[in-house]
Order: C-alpha cells, then structure tokens, then sequence
C-alpha cells in the first residue's frame, strides 16, 4: 500500500511562505493499493492539485470523514468534477437529517457556488458508508464513528495483510484522560489496533490543548498516548493547526519523536505529514518511504491508472 | 479476547458520567450495568473499579430494586427497564440497598442512548437520593 499526502493542514486553508515546507492544502490523502487502484481520503484543499494528476482517470472513488468544510471544500475544485468522462463515487457519514447528496449540496450550490451538483458533468454517485466492514473491490474498510463534532467517521482500510487507519478528526480524550480508561472504552481503539500506518490529528500542541477541549482535536500527547494504546506500527501526525508554521511544526515533530522514543517506539517510525510525504509500506513494517516532495502548486507527472471499483 | 470496543455514545456518555456529580449508571443495550460514576460509588458505598460489571441478574440481587417485603423486584416490573427495551424514557421512584446494608429510597430517570446506526445501545440513568427508608 502507498499514500501520498495531498494536504495535512487542518481548519482552513493556511498558504504562506512560513508554510511551504508542511503547505497550507487541507486533508487530502492518496491511497494506492496492490493493484494500482485507488481511493481518496477527503476533499479538502489538497484535492485540487491531486485532481490535476489524474487526467487519465475516469474512474474515482473519494472516501469523506466527515463534512466540514476543511474536508469538501477542494470538491468545487476537483477537475475530474468538469470532465464528462469522469464516474466519481463519494463515500461519507450519515446522518438523521438528510442524505449525503443533500448535505453536500449544500456547499456546491448557491451562494456558496457558481454550480450545482447536478450541473457538474462528471457522473458522481453519493453513498452513505455503513456503520459496518465493507468492500470496494478487493479492499476491506471498516467505518466507525469517533469522537468529534458532528457525525464524523474513522477508517481501516485493509489490502491483503497491510492495514491503514485513517482519523483526521479525533479527540479520544475528550473528558476522560486515556490513560483511565480500557482499551474498549476509547474512541476509535479498534479502527486503529495494530495499524501498520495510523494517520491522526495532532492539531495542538499540549500547551494549546486545554484551550481547545471540545473542538474536537487533540493535544500532542494524547495522540502518542492513542498510537501507543493501539500499538500502531507507524504513526503520521496530521491536521496541522494553521497557526502552526514550519518551525513550530519542526519543533513539535521533534518534541512528538523524543516522546515516542520514550514511550518504547524508534524515533523513524513517526513523523508529521507534509505536502508530497509518500509512504510505502506493508503489513509486516514500512518498507521505502520516498523522499519529501515539496508542495506542488499544479499537478505535473504522469498518473496511474485510477480504478477504484464499488 | 479483548472486550469489543463500545459503541461511541456509550463512550461519549461515560465520559459525561465521569465529568457529573449526580448518582449516574450506564447500562448496555442488553441491560448490564458497564460504568457507573464515583458519585454513584458515594450512595452505593462501593466504587465501580471494585464492583466492575455487573449483569442486570447481579445487578437486582446486590442493589436492587427491592419490594416493600425486601425481595428484589422483577426485571420486567422495573419502568426504566423500557429505555432499554423500547427505547423510551422513563422514571420511577426505588428502594435501593446499599453496599453499607442500608436501605435508601431514589427518583431515577432513564434515558436511552439511540444512534441512528446502531439503534438502542444503552441507557444513561440516574439516581437522587430521597432519604433512608423507614
């Protein structure tokens, strides 16, 4: 399995030149599987310039957490949406009030947009992800809700022996420190046990955590605390504040490192994510990871075949 | 084997629970009792670390509710028994024996835990104490 990292800031959009090593492109990650298909993890920011590599594409499948806006808000600007030989599938939580299609719709129709859903070229299907394992294709996911505002979802995706959990939006310890509870008493524990790549929030640092309990992020020790409960085999820190520059996420990289030495683990297998950071990597530990890219600003390479199946 | 991981309103309950100084219980879709709270711990004279989980069976013979001649009441008899069974809210008014031995009278609500995904998975209920019965 591979993914690539399309945009990890959190909130809002944060460009900049204080931002350029981490970029300023909210959640957006790639997943490549065995079998070159592929599925997108959010819509955020990041999406945009992901779309641009996938000229080729006409299959696309987008798997959404949640619907705030740091999540949808690249779908406006995703060039498969304007191609009339595009089939995206759009993947996300329910809710008692209305369907997917609706909720999203809200956002891609006026006044927030130019466009309507229904005037988009590309053919898009909206489908509600079960509170349930399921499958697209040969591959096993696994949605749960987590602790976060408004009906938010985690995941775990499974390819063969190799298991990603993704959960952006997480504050685990959300009234009860993790440390007091059992392993089945803490939000998102069995979407992420023995992940060999858990992508989490990491928003705050723990000097800004206490001002932010409840907003639905956590602190940096509290998500070292959740890898290690889980005993997540690698670890990327995600959903950077964007308040937070380069350096302070240096800082905060090496702080989250030495912690997690302390905690038992080797200091290469956590990192925060940055725009371009591909990770390869299977079941029995990370294999390559592939150097840092710097962000792109226009989607230049040649794109594998995108053929996600549903 | 593990215990599964609970359902995340059961979770997000707890917590409000553990945050709350009203006598509170959390029951699971089957009624076992899986928390209660340390003002909980209070009335009942036992902490939930020591007491741990505890079927509605185990749960009627140690606290009850108990009947007027000291006998524990029907499961079925019992209102709150329907925020779990029907996913309604109710209230009802105990006798309660404590951990000490001593009789006490309490106001309960019951309210069920409905995700939409899920169903019923639980209930929140809690207590207040009116005094030891005479």
């Amino acid at each position: 399995m591979k993914i690539k990292v399309w945009g990890a800031r959190g909130s809002v959009p944060a460009p900049g030149p204080e931002m350029n090593r981490f970029g300023g492109n909210t959640s957006c990650v790639q997943v490549t599987f065995r079998d070159e298909s592929q599925l997108i993890l959010d819509a955020g920011t990041g999406i945009r310039t992901l779309g641009l590599d996938l000229a080729d594409t006409s299959q696309v499948g987008i798997i959404l957490t949640h619907l705030h806006l740091d999540h949808i808000q690249g779908l406006m600007f995703f060039p498969p949406c304007f191609r009339s030989d595009a089939e995206i599938t759009i993947w996300g939580p329910s809710s008692p009030e209305t369907s997917l299609e609706n909720r999203i719709a809200r956002y891609i129709s006026a006044p927030l947009s130019p466009v309507e859903v229904r005037e988009l070229p590309c053919s898009v299907a909206f489908r509600e992800a079960p509170a349930a394992e399921w499958r697209i294709g040969d591959i096993e996911i696994r949605s749960e809700a987590v602790t976060h505002r408004g009906p938010t979802l985690g995941y775990r995706i499974t390819d063969g022996e190799t298991t990603l959990c993704y959960i952006p939006d997480h504050e685990p310890a959300l009234g009860a420190p993790l440390g007091s509870l059992g392993d089945e008493w803490i939000s998102g524990y069995d979407l992420a046990k023995d992940a060999d790549l858990l992508i989490h929030d990491c928003q705050y640092t723990d000097d800004e955590y206490p001002a932010h309990v409840g907003w639905g992020h956590s602190g940096m020790e509290d998500t070292l605390t959740f890898a290690h409960r889980v005993n997540a085999k690698r670890v990327l820190l995600f959903h950077h504040d964007p308040l937070h520059t380069d350096v302070m996420l240096e800082r905060m990289e090496s702080q989250a490192g030495k912690r997690w030495v302390e905690l038992g683990h080797e200091r290469k297998s956590i990192e925060l994510a940055r725009e371009g950071t591909e990770i390869e990597f299977e079941g029995t530990g990370p294999l390559v990871q592939a150097a840092e890219e710097p962000p792109s600003t226009a989607g230049t390479s040649a794109a594998a075949e995108l053929s996600t199946r549903g | 084997m593990p215990p599964s991981q609970k359902p995340l309103e059961l979770i997000l309950a707890r917590n409000l629970l553990t945050s709350i100084s009203t006598p509170s219980f959390l029951v699971d879709g089957v009624g076992t009792m899986i928390f209660y709270n340390e003002a909980a711990a209070a009335l009942l004279g036992r902490s939930f670390e020591e007491a741990g989980q505890m079927s509605a069976e185990e749960w009627l013979a140690t606290f009850g509710p108990f009947s007027r001649e000291g006998e524990p009441v029907d499961l079925d008899e019992i209102s709150l028994t329907q925020a779990i069974q029907d996913g309604q809210p109710a209230h009802g008014s105990f006798c309660i024996r404590t951990a000490r031995g001593e009789e006490e009278t309490v106001e309960a609500a019951a309210f069920p835990l409905v995700a939409s995904a899920n169903g019923t998975s639980g209930a929140m209920i809690m207590f207040w104490p009116r005094g030891v019965s005479e």
